[in-house]
């Protein structure tokens, strides 16, 4: 669900200080307590490889840098996602069913998903079957071949996935959200697409030809495998099954969002039945580890409207006018949203909410937070990270959107570093810097009755 | 930290936490204790994790709910893992959980109840305090109750009925099946069960169920001996009492083919149909019959059969499942969860959303592929293949330690000793052989009794249809080839015989 999608970002995002970290390479100290392995071929593949005892496990990630962000051309919302289905439907060497019994075979816990800025493929595995793998995931990301008729097929699966979807409320107000305070970036639309988009699929065939081309590009991929794994054995086996693949990376034609200059507030209909949610959004900066202000922006999330701020304790505990009140800062490659997140027990308290966040805002830009719960907030971040570094996979999940968004490995580190040094003047500086009212989208969800 | 939207899965998680994971360091034990003695300590030390999970497995669940009092089990469990103790108070507990990144939630599901945390060794002392008081020392304060039991409610009659008709299809035809039963509610309860409940309802329900005898302690990860004594010790903290009696019932006999519809306004049809099957992990017959239902419909992967007839080939939707056991919140989990134990399951299909006009043809669809199966069993082939993924595929039913905890409890309730489930899975699948699965198949399977349960926003018509066994066409949006049109043409006036449709609004459902 997209509220603990958020969550799960802005814990991935955050990194904490404290504790005593692995080995330091430029004397910054690390918190990622595991060696990466990481090598650029020469058609500008990424590669970043992650050996971590496992049980004889690996997790094998491809991660395409292009998500909604790319669909920039009128009527291609949604193809990212869509093109992620059909990455499924065979090659020559491997046509889908022979790459489905292969997958099935071997036991593979395998799956793809779609979002802003990445299309990620990952498949988990027993480590002996490592090579297979990379044959026919370096086989689909070169050589991708799919009859029509496939292809119109799966745009069904699509819309089913569709139909699925806009059932959740959360869904219905965060599209809604999106569309509002995008005028001309492609973040305006989601992963998913507008559904009109959705019905024209069937129809695109050739352009499917032209996004593969222009996106599934060694420069835009990032290679990740953690697990059971020889760094030096695996890194010379992905130079061999990668090295011949062509670079010819087109980057879209991402029209930048022009600033925004005044609030606004929109009403979401929902056909059924729903507590209200109130949605704000306020634009944001790009994912940037080093600068204390980004950073310090996330942070302020959860400081000011976590589970321990004043605002949970009088909404959620005492007034128990809302179920939960959340906030954080997405991590994207332009400029996203910093979004807070609440749902309304009582719909005559709408406006009441919304005014004590305002309250919280207003008085977060006045006064800087204690000192003590900046330190709490760090040991919170430095505790969540380092507990879910658990399994290849995790670590796996765990990265690929920084890698997505930044291209590199090093953010994780300088993530932390910079968490490290964040001081409660430097949230004082992005509380006022990030929210103010001319920056934000209103979005009330009612329901029908 | 999420307060979970089901209600029925509580916690105070850590952030960061989506699945409650450990690692798998280096290569621990299997688990010990378990079946031999319901309160023996079930152990699983690893002891390069830097993490420690507990478990804390009480006997109880929405099965011992009090006629008129439908989730009252899920309210109380909810009061321990989002409610004040006796020392401190439910923002005090955040307020020093926070720092730790860790949390703890209490699982209530029809027969078992699961006190779940974990915390890195660094926060021990800090943390375990906190997690033996939300057993231990609840407050069952009247701020808390009305918090909890409001958003429980909301559950029910919002998100329920109204953002998940996946869930709703599933708990619809749990419903039909198990009317009657201690089963039939949802865990939640019931809108005029819980309505009814009263804050000393709650501490009644806690001091009958919360006790000594009830209760099972689990360890898992980077533990020391003295954590593991004074892990027991709270057992011994609990109050004295008889263990819960596990009602005695079984479902009513099904004769025929019975659907219920949900009308939903604006609905797009979910469909689930099954009935009561009677295999239990540990026996044989068991992991023969997973292997069946693997080829049939092995959760959210594209080697189910049903998938490939259904939404691979006919692009209708997107996915179609079968199961031998319960899989709760299936459309957010992976792998089969731990902590849903029970003695009474269900085979059952489920057949993703998809558009009105053609539910009736992916009912079709669906039921003649069981039909296949149960009359011809699996091929040489598909046994060779279903086999083979499985004897990989388990590695990942459990990879961390609290997940691989979890179903060491499991293996408590379900008396599976030796390695236990996880173990034996591997093992079965090295010997089973293809008879034995088609001679799992002839017994535990059939096709002619079963409720079916549709969500749909046109029930009317689907009724009509459905009772009538009118022929259903399937169109595409694109070409298909000249063989699936042929299949097609028996698919849409396949016979299903349905004896009798019964409609009910999802403003009703559940309500008592």
């Amino acid at each position: 669900m997209k509220r603990s999608a958020a969550l799960l970002l802005l814990t991935a995002l955050l990194l904490a200080s404290g504790g005593v970290p692995a080995a330091a390479q430029d004397g910054a100290a690390r918190i990622f307590p595991y060696e990466v392995h990481a090598e650029k071929l020469d058609n500008g593949l990424q590669v970043i490889l992650v050996p971590m005892s496992s049980g004889g496990l690996v997790a094998y990630w491809s991660i395409v840098r292009t998500g909604a962000r790319d669909e920039y051309e009128p009527g291609r919302t949604g193809f990212a996602h869509f093109f992620e289905h059909m990455m499924f439907r065979g090659t020559e060497a491997y046509p889908a069913d022979v790459y489905n019994d292969l997958t099935t075979k071997i036991g593979a816990d395998t799956n793809a998903f779609t979002s802003d800025d990445m299309t990620g493929y990952h498949l988990s595995i027993a480590a002996e079957d490592l090579e297979t793998v990379m044959t026919i995931e370096s086989d689909r990301f070169q050589n991708l071949a799919y009859p029509k008729d496939m292809f119109q097929t799966e745009a069904g699966a699509v819309y089913g996935e569709y139909r699925k979807n806009r059932m959740n409320p959360f869904f219905t107000v965060s599209e809604a959200v999106r569309k509002e305070a995008f005028e001309k970036h492609t973040y305006g639309h989601t992963a998913m697409g507008y559904e009109e988009d959705i019905k024209e699929m069937p129809n695109l065939f050739d352009y499917s030809q032209t996004f593969f081309s222009r996106y599934y590009r060694p420069e835009n991929v990032v290679l990740l495998i953690t697990g059971d794994i020889d760094a030096a054995s695996t890194m010379e086996m992905v130079r061999r099954f990668y090295g011949e693949w062509k670079a010819g990376y087109e980057p879209p034609k991402v029209t930048p969002e022009p600033p925004q200059t005044a609030e606004k507030r929109i009403e979401v209909p929902y056909p059924g039945r729903s507590l209200p949610i109130v949605w704000i959004s306020y634009k944001g900066d790009a994912f940037s580890p080093q600068d204390r202000g980004y950073v310090a922006a996330s942070l302020f999330c959860d400081l000011a409207f976590g589970q321990t701020s004043e605002i949970h304790k009088k909404l959620v505990i005492d007034e128990q006018v809302v179920e939960f009140i959340q906030a954080n800062q997405n991590t994207n490659r332009d400029p996203g949203l910093i979004d807070i997140i609440t749902r309304i027990k009582d719909p005559a308290k709408v406006d009441y909410v919304i005014s004590e966040i305002d309250r919280v805002l207003a008085e977060a830009r006045e006064s800087a937070p204690e000192a003590a719960r900046l330190q709490e907030l760090k040991s919170r971040l430095k505790y969540g990270f380092l507990m879910g570094l658990d399994t290849p996979s995790n670590v796996a999940q765990r990265l690929a959107r920084w890698l997505a968004v930044a291209g590199t490995h090093e953010v994780v580190d300088q993530l932390y570093a910079t968490a490290d040094m964040v001081t409660p003047e430097d949230i004082l500086a992005a509380a006022r810097k990030y929210f103010a009212a001319d920056q934000r989208t209103v979005a009330v969800l009612k329901g029908a009755s | 930290m999420f307060p979970s939207k089901n209600p029925n899965v509580r916690a105070l998680w850590w952030v960061g936490a989506v699945a409650a994971a450990l690692a798998v360091y280096g290569c621990p034990a299997p688990p010990e204790g378990g079946a031999e003695d319901a309160s023996q300590a079930i152990l699983l030390p690893v002891p390069d994790d830097p993490t420690v999970s507990f478990t804390v497995w009480f006997q109880v669940g929405s099965q011992n709910d009090p006629a008129g009092k439908e989730g009252l089990a899920s309210l109380t469990g909810a009061l321990l893992s989002d409610g004040a103790t006796e020392n401190n108070s439910y923002e005090d507990i955040l307020k020093k959980l926070y720092p730790l990144a860790s949390g703890y939630g209490v699982r209530v599901d029809k027969e078992m109840t699961t006190v779940i945390g974990r915390t890195h060794r660094d926060n021990l002392d800090a943390y375990f305090g906190l997690l033996a008081d939300a057993y231990l020392r609840p407050a069952f304060n009247e701020d808390d109750f009305n918090r909890l039991k409001s958003d429980q409610l909301n559950y029910l009659e919002k998100t329920l009925r109204y953002s998940s008709d996946e869930d709703l299809g599933k708990e619809a035809l749990s419903e039909a099946i198990f009317e009657g039963t201690p089963y039939r509610h949802p865990i939640e309860g019931t809108v005029a069960g819980l309505q009814a409940i009263t804050v000393d309802d709650v501490k009644q329900f806690y001091a009958a169920h919360y006790t000594r005898e009830n209760a099972t302690v689990a360890l898992g990860g980077g533990y020391s001996d003295e954590l593991l004594q004074q892990f027991e010790g709270t057992l011994g903290e609990l109050p004295s009492g008889s263990p819960t009696a596990a009602p005695d019932f079984e479902p009513a006999a099904i004769e025929g083919r019975h659907a219920v519809l949900v009308a939903k306004e604006n609905a797009d049809a979910s469909i689930s149909f099954g009935f009561p099957v009677s295999v239990r992990r540990g026996e044989r017959d068991f992991y023969a019959l997973w292997i069946a239902n693997s080829w049939l419909g092995e959760h959210r992967n594209s080697s189910s059969h049903l998938y490939k007839v259904i939404r691979e080939v006919r692009g209708m939707n997107y996915g179609d499942y079968s199961y031998i056991e319960a899989f709760p919140q299936g459309g957010r989990r992976q792998m089969p969860p731990a902590g849903v134990a029970r003695n009474h399951q269900i085979f059952q299909v489920w057949i993703r959303t998809l558009p009105n006009a053609q539910a009736h043809f992916a009912l079709r669809a669906a039921m003649r592929e069981l039909v296949d199966l149960v009359d011809n069993g699996m091929t040489e082939e598909e046994f060779d293949l279903t086999r083979s993924f499985l004897s990989k595929y388990y590695l990942h039913f459990a990879e961390t330690t609290q997940a691989r905890l979890g179903y060491a409890v499991d293996d408590g309730f379900y008396g599976v000793d030796g390695g236990g489930h996880l173990a034996r899975f591997g093992e079965m699948m090295a010997s089973i052989t293809r008879e034995e699965v088609n001679a799992a198949i002839k017994k535990y399977l059939q096709y002619d009794n079963m409720k079916i349960a549709i969500i749909t926003g046109e029930a009317e018509s689907m009724a009509a249809a459905l009772e009538s066994d009118t022929p259903s066409p399937m169109t595409y949006g694109s070409p298909k080839s000249d063989e699936v049109l042929e299949e097609d043409k028996v698919i849409e006036s396949y016979p299903l015989g349905i004896a009798s449709v019964r409609t009910v609004s999802v403003e009703e459902i559940f309500g008592k």
